[in-house]
């Protein structure tokens, strides 16, 4: 088990080199970097304004400088906490993200707990009582969920809770909250607001949950251990729940390598629909006026997350199910 | 019409209704400011308006009634950057235009011009900044002198407007509140520069930047302070904290009805009102009437949701004619009407080709005038209009309306007829006859002619008309891919020469009479996507860029120089046309409608909205020419969500 985890530990450090490195070039790829056409821009219009300053940048984070020497000076500045500078909001990039992330987190776990919540009953019932009339009304219901475009339904449940219970259009909270200390009435009015996003974001995510623990219980429900134990008289539901439910546990648990990322870049698209204050809109502009540092930065913070989270769902799945453990350990 | 008609006879009636208007006047206190006034925190409202304010009357017939203090005015923008919305809305100008696009004397008492080439600025007695400061003649001089022609902070030198007839001006300051400016030659861009929506601004606040000049502060403090807040010298430290249009500093100083109080990165600005304003209604209240101004910030494609759930109080921006509808709808609900008001641009969608593109191929195209002519005249405009404006619009070139009194309709119908055959025709005659597989034509180097249209990605509106535009050139055999972008990275890629055609709006002022400068047809400017390059070396003073190629555009310099130096009228009618007919001759810019209405969302409590209105940038300022500093609110807010 030792060995294993240092193993892990290990691979994850060329595997976070190997994404700088791609990380870099991608976003090196478009033709024109922000500065030299911001310089263009500023002499245009007689204000060399900042001319000094694009030279301090260009200094800075040697543009000036061949790639390879540009990408070890981003690595060796991210290293010691430096990730850049955004252009586009003329601030130092830790400084831009600020309260973004908290409110990210909020959506994200929320939905993650409705996902939960949601599909693990369903899937449950539908594998218990599989080709039965709920079987297929629910399996329905979930794939209306995963089919339905999520800027579409974001658009309907917005003027719904508009229209219905007078909820503002968008956002997280009432504007007159906003930059405002937190306090009930703000915690209130989150709440208000935070189930559109949450139900959107998790239909899609409901549906995939519901079919995965499905299969996986029906794969246990046939195995014999399951047979012998129902035939010892063990009543059903404590049998479920003590055998093939536990073994059907594992998709959940691999599921957390995939949820740390999304806790950061948190539904993009969606996020941007509903006028969020998340981190999702805030990558998908940076990436749009390629403020290379603050979209380099973002994204190697998500590919970071993946691969933490990709080692803690392995440890755990480990921990849980010795079978992983053990094929690990005799490679 | 938009002209600066009788220019001095309306500065002078002005000037003339102020100072009788001003002398019996008793001003009231603002009642949100009467506590900080109580507690000796501020001066009472006679000693902090100036001594001679502006006294607002109903200019122009449009009902303007005076009001009351009080409430918060919500408006909804896009992202941090457009605080600077709040500079054009408020619209404070030494000289501004009025609702009949008449300029008057605004921030100034009055001016004097002379020969068109002497200026003398009145300033008003006792005016002050937003912090309580006096504004004098020494903030003219402190931009004159250490900002403008300070090599560390211009390094080009003051703006190009300020050089007129190559030199720049005699700057002599009178006494305390009198400044002139005297050029060699006539400046006739000098006055509409200072009330245009992105001024000129020829005044700093002094006494707060100082701190940051080199000649004035402390020099090792203004070193230490420079590298701890990451610039490596004095000047990009002053450049920074002078930014009076970015309107990005709370710190700054400023003339304007209300004052930025946050900054970025946040997604709600609050704007407080400047105790100090200098406009006053008639029965003595001070301007502007809304104690604050809150912008929100949401995404485009919710701002006109927002709106129509009533989220906003006064909105236009962001809005499209396709929402005009879906905003009806809920009007009476929200308690917000909805008004069409006139826009003034030469077209609603035009297409650049950049005849500066860095492909030298294209470039060789784009330069030859049948090339344009054919891609022109292989737009289906009566289809646009049918299928996105519900055939309200008016299809044609990007050029002067109809309104206008140098309009005339070839204008705007010179190669802007449908007509494939002529195109396919033109197009065979610029020996692109060679036609892939698919029937796209080769460009003579073998590559398939297809272009990449890139738009600002502000409007799903543009993609749509592009589709259509699609359809009809690859009958000529002309592919065309769309790449929405983002505006700033939009605007530098066809400034770098990287973007092959775009799509913006047309000239910003296509009502003009022959007084109005006719810079807009002129290379001029870099902002002009057909020539950014020749723009920027006219700009620049021919420092940077490059100077244009072609013969025809050389004449529109030249004939745009001498106007500058006629002052005769009828010279100057001849001028505008022989450049309107140079336009439509050459197909520049591929316009494509024009007159498309614009919404204007203003709450059904916000009074003194005109019902009719332009909705236009430069002149107009948007919202800034009717003056919001006098909307006021009627009744008491009953609405959720503020």
């Amino acid at each position: 088990m030792f060995g294993y985890l240092i193993r892990r530990l290990l691979i994850m450090i060329p595997t976070l080199i190997a994404i700088s490195a791609i990380v870099f070039v991608i976003i090196q790829l478009p033709p024109g970097d922000y500065l030299s056409s911001y310089v263009a821009e500023l002499q245009s219009q007689g204000e060399t304004v900042s001319a000094d300053k694009i030279a301090f940048l260009r200094e800075q984070y040697g543009f000036d400088k061949p790639m390879s020497e540009q990408y070890a000076l981003w690595v060796i500045g991210m290293l010691q906490g430096d990730f850049g500078y955004s252009f586009e909001f003329s601030l130092p990039v830790s400084e831009v993200v600020g309260d973004r992330l908290w409110l990210t987190f909020i959506v994200s776990f929320s939905t993650i707990l409705f996902t939960w919540a949601v599909s693990f009953p369903i899937g449950v019932y539908s594998a218990t009582h599989q080709y039965s009339f709920g079987d297929y009304g629910l399996t329905f219901l979930g794939f209306l969920g995963l089919a339905t475009p999520n800027f579409l339904l974001a658009l309907v449940l917005l003027y719904v809770a508009n229209s219905w219970f007078g909820t503002s259009f968008g956002g997280l909270m009432d504007p007159e909250f906003i930059e405002q200390g937190w306090s009930w009435a703000k915690a209130m009015s989150v709440l208000e607001h935070l189930w559109v996003p949450v139900v959107v974001i998790g239909t899609s995510g409901t549906a995939g949950m519901i079919r995965r623990l499905r299969a996986n219980l029906l794969d246990e429900l046939q195995k014999q251990y399951v047979v012998t134990g129902r035939a010892k008289g063990l009543p059903p539901v404590r049998l479920l729940l003590k055998y093939p439910l536990r073994m059907a546990l594992n998709p959940f648990i691999a599921d957390i390598g995939n949820l740390l990322p999304q806790v950061i870049s948190g539904a993009a698209i969606v996020s941007v629909v509903l006028s969020l204050p998340t981190t999702g809109p805030m990558l998908l502009d940076a990436l749009r006026s390629q403020d290379m540092y603050l979209a380099g930065s973002f994204l190697m913070f998500l590919a970071a997350l993946t691969v933490v989270g990709v080692f803690l769902s392995d440890m755990a799945l480990a921990v849980l199910d010795p079978r992983i453990r053990f094929e690990a350990g005799g490679r | 019409m938009i002209g600066a008609r009788g220019l001095c006879a309306a500065l002078i009636a002005a000037f003339l209704a102020q100072a009788t208007g001003a002398a019996a006047l008793t001003l009231v206190e603002t009642p949100s400011l009467s506590a900080r006034v109580a507690a000796g925190k501020l001066p009472p409202v006679m000693q902090r308006a100036p001594r001679e304010p502006l006294v607002v009357e109903d200019t122009g017939g449009r009902g303007w009634k005076p009001g009351r203090h009080g409430g918060a005015l919500t408006i909804l923008m896009r992202r941090s950057k457009d605080v600077r919305m709040m500079v054009v809305y408020g619209y404070a100008r030494l000289v501004g235009f009025t609702p009949d696009y008449q300029l008057a004397p605004d921030l100034l008492r009055a001016i004097d011009i002379e020969e068109g080439r002497r200026f003398t600025l009145h300033l008003r007695k006792g005016h002050r900044w937003s912090d309580g400061h006096p504004f004098t003649a020494e903030d003219f001089r402190y931009y004159w002198e250490d900002v403008a022609n300070n090599v560390k902070l211009a390094p080009i030198g003051p703006p190009r407007i300020m050089m007129a007839g190559g030199g720049s001006p005699v700057f002599e300051i009178l006494d305390e509140t009198t400044v002139r400016y005297t050029w060699p030659k006539p400046n006739p861009d000098f006055v509409p520069a200072l009330a245009g929506p992105r001024p000129l601004y020829i005044y700093r606040p002094a006494h707060y930047l100082k701190r940051f000049h080199i000649r004035y502060g402390d020099k090792e403090k203004l070193r230490r302070k420079g590298k701890k807040s990451g610039r490596r010298s004095w000047a990009a430290l002053h450049n920074k904290r002078d930014n009076q249009y970015k309107n990005d500093n709370p710190r700054l100083p400023t003339l304007q009805p209300w004052v930025v109080r946050n900054r970025p990165p946040t997604q709600r600005f609050v704007f407080a009102r400047n105790p100090y304003y200098h406009r006053v209604d008639r029965n003595g209240r001070q301007l502007p009437y809304a104690d604050e101004v809150v912008m929100n910030i949401a995404g485009a494609q919710i701002i006109p949701g927002k709106t129509g759930a009533g989220e906003s109080d006064l909105q236009a921006r962001y809005l499209n004619f396709s929402d005009y509808t879906f905003l009806k709808k809920d009007e009476k609900k929200n308690g917000y009407k909805v008004r069409l008001w006139r826009t003034a641009k030469g077209a609603h969608f035009t297409l650049f080709p950049n005849m500066n593109v860095k492909d030298p191929v294209w470039r060789k195209l784009f330069r030859d005038a049948r090339f344009r002519r054919a891609l022109s005249l292989a737009v289906n405009r009566h289809e646009i209009n049918q299928v996105v404006y519900f055939g309200l619009a008016l299809e044609g070139n990007n050029t002067v309306l109809p309104k206008s009194p140098l309009y005339r309709p070839e204008y705007t119908r010179k190669w802007a007829a449908f007509d494939l055959k002529r195109a396919n025709a033109l197009l065979d005659e610029l020996g692109l006859t060679k036609r892939n597989s698919r029937g796209v034509r080769l460009l003579p180097d073998g590559r398939p002619m297809e272009i990449v249209v890139e738009t600002s990605g502000e409007d799903t509106e543009q993609t749509d008309v592009l589709e259509l535009i699609g359809d009809s050139w690859l009958a000529a055999g002309i592919k065309i891919f769309t790449r929405p972008s983002q505006r700033e990275v939009f605007r530098n890629r066809i400034f770098a020469g990287e973007t092959l055609m775009s799509v913006w709006s047309g000239i910003e002022n296509a009502l003009p009479n022959a007084d109005i400068s006719p810079r807009e047809l002129a290379p001029t400017s870099q902002q002009q996507l057909q020539w950014p390059k020749w723009g920027q070396h006219f700009e620049t003073r021919t420092k940077v860029g490059e100077a244009p190629a072609l013969p025809a555009v050389r004449e529109l310099l030249t004939l745009y120089q001498s106007w500058r130096t006629t002052p005769e009228r009828a010279k100057r009618k001849v001028i505008w046309r022989r450049m309107l007919e140079i336009h439509a001759d050459n197909v520049f810019t591929i316009g494509v409608v024009a007159g498309v209405p614009q919404p204007v969302v203003a709450s059904t409590r916000l009074r003194n909205v005109p019902e009719k209105g332009v909705y236009n940038w430069s002149p107009g300022a948007h919202f800034g020419i009717y003056r919001p500093d006098g909307f006021w609110f009627a009744g008491a807010n009953t609405r959720k969500n503020r």
